[in-house]
């Protein structure tokens, strides 16, 4: 048989072990097995003395009697535990006889095992061993989600400053482009001139809703997402924005139709945010969609909630990627009919909106054909 | 529209004084004056008394904040409008609190952006002879 493949060891040289026992033979006896190991040992003889001796020792591993004059070791652990909770070191209770009794009153009290008397030099190193190296795999894996944590946020608040000042530049670049294409509708540039305007136009234009996307996306990581609900007429909402996307709409020959909206006159919403999530839809709607297609956008309410729908007329969604769907980056292998720009953030912006709001987002395939992307908000009660 | 007042236009960025430049231009025929910085647009104000003022935020030397607070103190009938890239809430409050008109957000498409401007404008000083308050004045 194989020995399992085991994690690499870490190296417990150096590591601080305080050893609590009123019984100097059995400290000195201890003493002996850990010091060949390069382990620093401290000794003291009462429960008093070990928690003093603690707070400025700060061991890695404890070993405590449980028969002592004064606090007992069970008394002892049960202090430690409420004074370092979960950052205590692990406490290995000595024990005269392993009798069920003690050993579960000690592993009640904070302990992680025992150790019987007489030692035993060997067995005794090895379950020190492995508990010294769970504590420092544990104190590392600590370490290292703090470390991971505070690079995430870094990383939200370089994208967010990044985001934010390429912003302007490119709303300028798309604003004057659009100078000189009034220039080349008044006959003042070529027809090769005007088609260079009209591609800076374009990209500088998904450029900016690329860097927005991000933005929002730093935004929200950071959990600076507010939400500022006031009164809002959801119908109105969906005719602004469904009139708005049918401009763009036209260009690919598609049109959105708004039917059946049955709504409360007043839901209590941010509204800029909740048109941003309808926008969203709606884009997505036409850009996976074939030309000429029609998009529907339906929106009912029950007691409990509204719900507002976007059909499309797309090829679907793969069921095996649906859950990808509202991840952050996350692209589905369906791709935008006339090569349109997708950052993958869009719906995980949606999502993290319409949360916020105690909604639900969600999207599937319809039986004849395309997709439905619906969400919906409660209803106040 | 056509907007003849004098404006006294703020920014850091050279490039956004060129494109709201060419934007107020779309109003008539404005005298436009341009400013870099808040202490520049506080000493600018004093010496052309400007009808309208576009005043970005965040700037070196002295910020829109600052500036505004000056201008305001110096004549409380001043029309400033702030620049902004982000809607800060806090500060477009603040702003409106100092006695700014309105706010105007940097990244808008240049056509929403005319018509915020061409409203504002019109609310300001009539829809048609949107000359400036001295012109108008005279004869």
């Amino acid at each position: 048989m194989n020995p399992p493949v085991e994690p690499p060891k870490p190296d417990l040289q150096g590591r601080k072990v305080l050893i609590v026992d009123d019984d100097r033979l059995n400290l000195r006896i201890l003493s002996r097995i850990l010091k060949p190991e390069g382990l620093i040992v401290e000794q003291v003889y009462s429960g008093e003395d070990a928690l003093a001796q603690y707070a400025t020792f700060m061991p890695d591993l404890v070993l405590l009697d449980v028969i002592m004059p004064g606090i007992n070791g069970f008394e002892t652990c049960r202090t430690l535990k409420a004074r370092y909770g979960d950052n205590m070191a692990p406490v290995i209770f000595i024990t005269a006889k392993a009798e069920s009794d003690d050993v579960v009153e000690g592993l009640a009290a904070g302990g992680v095992d025992y150790l019987p008397k007489p030692f035993r030099g060997r067995e005794a190193m090895a379950r020190l061993k492995v508990h010294l190296q769970n504590r420092i795999l544990n104190e590392e894996q600590k370490k290292l989600v703090a470390q991971l944590s505070a690079a995430n946020s870094s990383k939200n608040k370089l994208l967010g400053m990044v985001a934010h000042d390429l912003r302007n530049p490119l709303a300028t670049v798309r604003g004057l482009a659009e100078f000189l294409r009034d220039d080349g509708k008044d006959g003042k540039l070529t027809t090769d001139q005007i088609d260079l305007v009209e591609n800076i136009y374009s990209v500088s234009q998904s450029m900016l809703e690329m860097v927005n996307e991000l933005l929002d996306l730093s935004v929200i990581e950071s959990g600076e997402l507010k939400i500022h609900p006031k009164p809002v007429s959801l119908t109105e909402v969906l005719e602004r924005s469904v009139t708005l996307n049918n401009i763009n709409a036209a260009k690919k020959g598609s049109h959105i139709n708004l039917k059946s909206v049955d709504l409360p006159a007043q839901l209590n919403v941010d509204g800029p945010k909740i048109k941003q999530v309808i926008d969203n839809l709606i884009t997505n709607a036409i850009k996976f969609s074939p030309p000429n297609s029609s998009v529907s956008v339906e929106a009912s309410q029950t007691a409990a909630d509204c719900t507002v729908a976007v059909l499309d007329n797309g090829p679907g969604i793969p069921e095996d990627e649906m859950h990808k769907l509202f991840k952050d980056f996350s692209q589905t292998s369906v791709a935008p009919t006339a090569g349109e720009k997708s950052t993958g953030l869009g719906l995980a912006i949606c999502r993290k909106i319409i949360e916020a709001h105690g909604g639900t987002i969600r999207a599937n395939n319809r039986p004849g054909g395309g997709c439905t992307f619906m969400f919906s908000i409660p209803q106040p009660a | 529209m056509n907007f003849t007042g004098k404006v006294l236009l703020t920014d850091d960025e050279a490039h956004i004084r060129k494109f709201i430049g060419l934007v107020l231009k779309r109003l008539g025929s404005p005298v436009i004056i341009e400013a870099a910085n808040g202490q520049e647009a506080v000493s600018l104000y004093e010496k052309h008394k400007p009808d309208l003022v576009l005043l970005d935020v965040n700037m070196p030397i002295m910020d829109g904040v600052q500036a505004l607070t000056q201008i305001m103190q110096k004549d409380p009938q001043a029309l400033v409008i702030m620049l902004t890239s982000l809607t800060n809430r806090q500060i477009v409050e603040q702003c409106a609190t100092l006695g700014a008109l309105d706010y105007l957000r940097k990244d808008l498409p240049r056509d929403e952006m005319i018509a915020l401007l061409t409203k504002i404008i019109a609310d300001c000083f009539g829809p048609e002879d949107s000359s400036s308050k001295e012109e108008a004045a005279a004869p």
